[in-house]
């Protein structure tokens, strides 16, 4: 079984900033929230079932440190799209990049981690599935593949408990943080991972056009960017209980809440 | 037929609180531009959900259709996008709940609109929609717009408050051109799981619980005010990895976003992954013992103390308070 | 902490860090107190292939270079001496083994040390032949196929705990090969052979959780097979393998120097006297600023001298030498600062400072003294080369 993840390479939480010309800066990176759940569910499946996983990130130099980290997990080899071209793409030229290098692979599924709040929005992966033209299960909380590879079940969340879905592979699957806690990397998973494989692909090996990637052919722009207002700050409250509560039950009842 | 398209979510034959509110926006929107506006549903039930919708004013395009076993999503998709690329409207407003999100990603693969994400309001300005959105862990609101003529934008719950129209709208039932089906998921089965609750991005009023409950059964303690209140339990993603409560009550960067017009925080220091999840709230009030807790810089009331004091107090003051005491 | 090391070195560091933080440092006072070696440590740097580092991967391990180990022993001598010393002898004890053992010798104990299954000792120092190696007096006695080793050892690190010990017996008393440096040749004895006792645990200043022992061989037979090198080539064997080992011991006295930095640092900052944190009065500033160039000072010097002797310099002695000199000093200086700076609270057992102090004086020590070390780096200088 040959299972892809896709890595998104975010800026470390809390280091995010934009630049002048209101393109996300480009410091220390580090892999999106979810992704490592994902990269953690296709070990354990190739584990039991056989197989390997391979990773796939977009981004600068600095989008090595994710995959290296998600090698030393155990991940079998990476694929890195490099290309200066790629800087300021939108969601669009986005979906067409990472098209471009899933076309390359041959694989049994193909993982992708939930959006973070500040991520893309949770769209990529179904435009992405759409244009590949494989089956797309999401928000699952398992999966499981069949014995023989040829179809997969996914447990998608829902408001009431969860779905299932079952479908034939290659397939999408977007899945979240209830997969289970990643492992950390092993010491030997860390020196392993020095001769692992790498391929670095810029956008002529994909066969995507730089003009049709990048700022320039952006559908989107950041029209202006500022502090949000400021809370102005917490009334303190350090009395005993009740008469704590009584202050609590005034205050919402000041701002009409009860 | 240009203008504004809403995509409508109905649950158990109603429109979604959500598709009012995005109903609300687009009529706003349009009176502002001039374009017309639409709020699109389609199902087994799309019908009856109509009459609804048509008291927030844009008008309402009905596409009856028997149920499948495919997602949500994916028969949205079918039927949509097709009319999409029919009639194609300029802007599309859809609602960022999960099932949305597939909606709009397959939308972008099949007619290759450009789409704006994360959006907690919509403005026009410019001949244009203007998206703000929170990044950054919240740190920075920014404005964005489209360069070109036509989009998707994707908006949060809770970003428009609905309001019905003076007038009501037109409802016209629609046929769907060619139907243009996804690669194939089947939904097996539905599962309910014992503690799962209603989404609680919809709430008015959130009782988050956090580590400082010390076990599960803390939540009882949050529960019991939550009810008191009429409002949901939300959670801070340790106690969820914890399995102390489940992920659909999870508030943060991770979790859900929400903005309900009171936030109880019981126990939870307010670190970023969870303040990015609730900084919006109307009113924030925060119960901890430990005064340098980050949450007091963005809380509007902050109770020092031992929240086992305190919460159950509060939820008997409450009580009282609503059956006519206190 | 520093962008000298390569990704997955830091990466390395890193996680050992994280172990030591979470599972080693809560251990260690009681490690201290008691002072009962701690099996517990042992199997969870093997169960985390800690252990593995120094062998190569042919034989189970992890293919560490010298710098990768290095970093490990900070990291954990950061929280606690003993601790770090586990995995420095572990590297000690089998490196004869890794520089001039056979194929076979190699497959026959490297996996399971590298599993972390045995440990190794290292055992040269006697009673009477501690800087002076021409006075030892375990003897070597040729007898068919094997060999008769007689005499006893001092001062073994993890003499009593290891299933093997590397012996360095005399196999030629004539002067003239004592001379020559010919005079030695190295054994792996197993645990548990006839005539081979680990008697007398040391109680020690420090590094109390470190079993300190004396071993006796009492006609110990011991099959040629169990010979590594040629005979005669103990000196040699001896010499190439502190080049490696005193960097590991470096980086204890570095580690426990940087974990008496940060504890004083913590302290300095929280502690008010006068109305202000004390870190802010002049003397201690001064102090707590001279521990931190120090440290940072051995840091680097310790990590141009394993790049040196990993590379093969010609001078590998003397860098050896220059770093353990300099550590092992730097570390009795800030572990003493560390408890002047927590004044009374330095002196009580409630603060980890005291036990670093202790642990530190061990670096000026073993592994050839700070006056061998200085020896070594003179000759060296005086060394006319091409």
């Amino acid at each position: 079984m040959h299972i892809v993840v896709l890595l998104k390479a975010v800026p470390v939480v809390g280091t995010e900033r934009l630049d002048g010309a209101s393109r996300t800066g480009r410091g220390q990176l580090e892999s999106n929230g979810n992704d490592e759940y994902l990269l953690e569910k296709a070990l354990k499946l190739t584990e039991a079932h056989g197989g390997e996983v391979s990773l796939l990130t977009v981004g600068p130099a600095p989008a090595l440190e994710a995959l290296r980290k998600a090698l030393a997990m155990g991940a079998t080899r990476a694929y890195h799209v490099k290309d200066d071209a790629i800087v300021g793409s939108d969601i669009r030229a986005t979906v067409a990049i990472l098209e471009g290098a899933i076309r390359k692979l041959t694989f049994d599924l193909l993982f992708v981690g939930a959006d973070t709040s500040d991520g893309q929005g949770g769209v990529v992966a179904p435009a992405l599935a759409v244009r590949l033209g494989m089956p797309y299960l999401s928000y699952a909380s398992e999966i499981e593949p069949a014995p023989d590879g040829s179809r997969v079940t996914v447990h998608r969340l829902s408001p009431t408990g969860y779905d299932v879905l079952e479908a034939k592979t290659p397939a999408l699957v977007m899945g979240t943080q209830v997969l289970g806690e990643p492992r950390y990397p092993s010491l030997r998973g860390i020196m392993q991972a020095r001769s692992k494989e790498t391929v670095v692909w810029s956008l002529g090996d994909l066969g995507v056009e730089a003009g049709n990637v990048g700022e320039g052919a952006a559908t989107t722009r950041v029209l202006s960017a500022a502090a949000p207002p400021q809370r102005s700050g917490a009334t303190i409250v350090k009395d005993a209980p009740d008469a704590a509560v009584q202050q609590v039950v005034d205050f919402l009842a000041a701002r009409r809440l009860i | 037929m240009a203008g504004i398209l809403v995509i409508g979510e109905i649950s158990d034959g109603a429109p979604t609180r959500l598709t009012l509110e995005l109903a609300t926006l687009a009529r706003g929107l349009a009176e502002g531009s001039g374009a017309e506006a639409h709020t699109i549903l389609v199902g087994s039930g799309a019908g009856s959900a109509a009459a609804a919708v048509a008291t927030y004013g844009p008008g309402v395009l009905v596409v009856e259709e028997a149920g499948s076993d495919a997602p949500a999503a994916a028969q949205l998709a079918a039927v949509v996008a097709p009319l999409v690329a029919q009639r194609g409207p300029d802007w599309v407003l859809i609602g960022a709940t999960p099932d949305g999100k597939d909606f709009a990603g397959a939308l972008i693969g099949l007619t290759d609109l450009p789409i704006l994400v994360n959006g907690s309001g919509v403005s026009w300005a410019d001949g244009g929609p203007q998206v703000e959105m929170s990044t950054f862990g919240g740190r920075l609101v920014t404005q964005s717009g489209f360069t070109g003529k036509r989009g998707i934008i994707l908006v949060r719950p809770a970003s428009v408050v609905a309001e019905p129209a003076a007038r009501v709208g037109a409802v016209e039932t629609v046929s769907v051109p060619e139907r243009q089906p996804l690669p194939e998921v089947k939904v097996t089965d539905h599962v309910s799981q014992v503690g799962a609750t209603a989404s609680i991005e919809e709430a008015r009023i959130i009782v988050g619980g956090g580590r400082g409950l010390g076990s599960p059964q803390g939540f009882e303690v949050v529960q019991a005010l939550a009810d008191a209140l009429g409002g949901a339990v939300g959670a801070t993603r340790a106690v969820v990895d914890a399995g102390w409560i489940s992920y659909g009550q999870q508030i943060g960067q991770t979790g859900k976003m929400v903005k309900p017009d009171l936030y109880v925080a019981c126990g939870i220091s307010g670190a970023i992954q969870h303040k990015v999840g609730v900084q919006t709230a109307g009113t924030i009030v925060a119960i901890n013992k430990d005064p340098d807790a980050p949450i007091a810089e963005f809380a509007d009331l902050m109770v020092i103390g031992d929240l086992f004091e305190i919460v159950p107090r509060l939820t008997d003051a409450i009580k009282a308070r609503k059956s006519g005491g206190g | 902490m520093t962008d000298r090391l390569s990704e997955d070195q830091r990466a390395l560091r890193n996680a050992v860090r994280e172990l030591a933080d979470e599972r080693i440092a809560p251990r260690a006072a009681e490690i201290d107190q008691t002072g009962e070696f701690p099996w517990d440590v042992v199997k969870l740097l093997a169960d985390h292939d800690v252990l593995a580092l120094p062998y190569p991967e042919a034989y189970g391990g992890l293919g560490g270079d010298l710098l990768t180990l290095c970093l490990a022993i900070e990291q954990i001598s950061r929280v606690c001496a003993t601790s770090g010393l586990i995995l420095a002898v572990h590297e000690l004890g089998a490196t004869p083994l890794m520089l001039a053992g056979t194929d076979d010798q190699k497959q026959r104990w490297l996996p399971d040390l590298a599993a972390g299954k045995m440990l190794v000792a290292y055992a040269i120092t006697e009673a009477d032949a501690g800087s002076d190696a021409s006075a030892l007096r375990t003897r070597a006695t040729r007898d068919g196929d094997a060999w008769r080793i007689d005499g006893s050892k001092r001062f073994i690190s993890h003499g009593s705990v290891a299933g093997i010990v590397a012996v360095f017996a005399v196999s030629d008393p004539d002067p003239a090969a004592v001379k020559a440096h010919r005079h030695l040749t190295c054994f792996y004895v197993e645990k548990g052979s006839p005539g081979f006792a680990a008697d007398r645990l040391e109680h020690k200043m420090g590094i109390r959780g470190s079993p300190t022992a004396e071993l006796t061989f009492h006609g110990v037979v011991v099959p040629d097979t169990n010979r590594v090198g040629d005979v005669g080539q103990g000196w040699d064997l001896a010499m190439r393998t502190f080049e490696r080992s005193r960097p590991g011991i470096a980086a204890q006295a570095v580690g426990i120097a940087q974990g008496a930095l940060e504890v004083a640092t913590k302290y300095a900052s929280e502690r008010k006297q006068f109305g202000r944190p004390i870190g802010q009065l002049q003397m201690v500033g001064a102090m707590l600023a001279d521990m931190a160039t120090q440290t940072e000072a051995a840091r680097q010097l310790l990590y141009a001298a394993c790049d040196e002797i990993e590379a093969g310099s010609p001078k590998a002695a003397s860098w050896a030498a220059m770093c353990k000199l300099f550590a092992g000093d730097v570390a009795m200086a800030v572990t003493t600062d560390a408890v002047q700076v927590l004044g009374g609270y330095g002196y009580i057992t409630e603060y980890p400072v005291e036990r670093m102090m202790r642990d530190a004086k061990i670096t000026q020590l073993y592994e050839g003294t700070q006056q061998i070390q200085r020896l070594i780096v003179a000759r060296d200088l005086l060394t006319k080369r091409d």
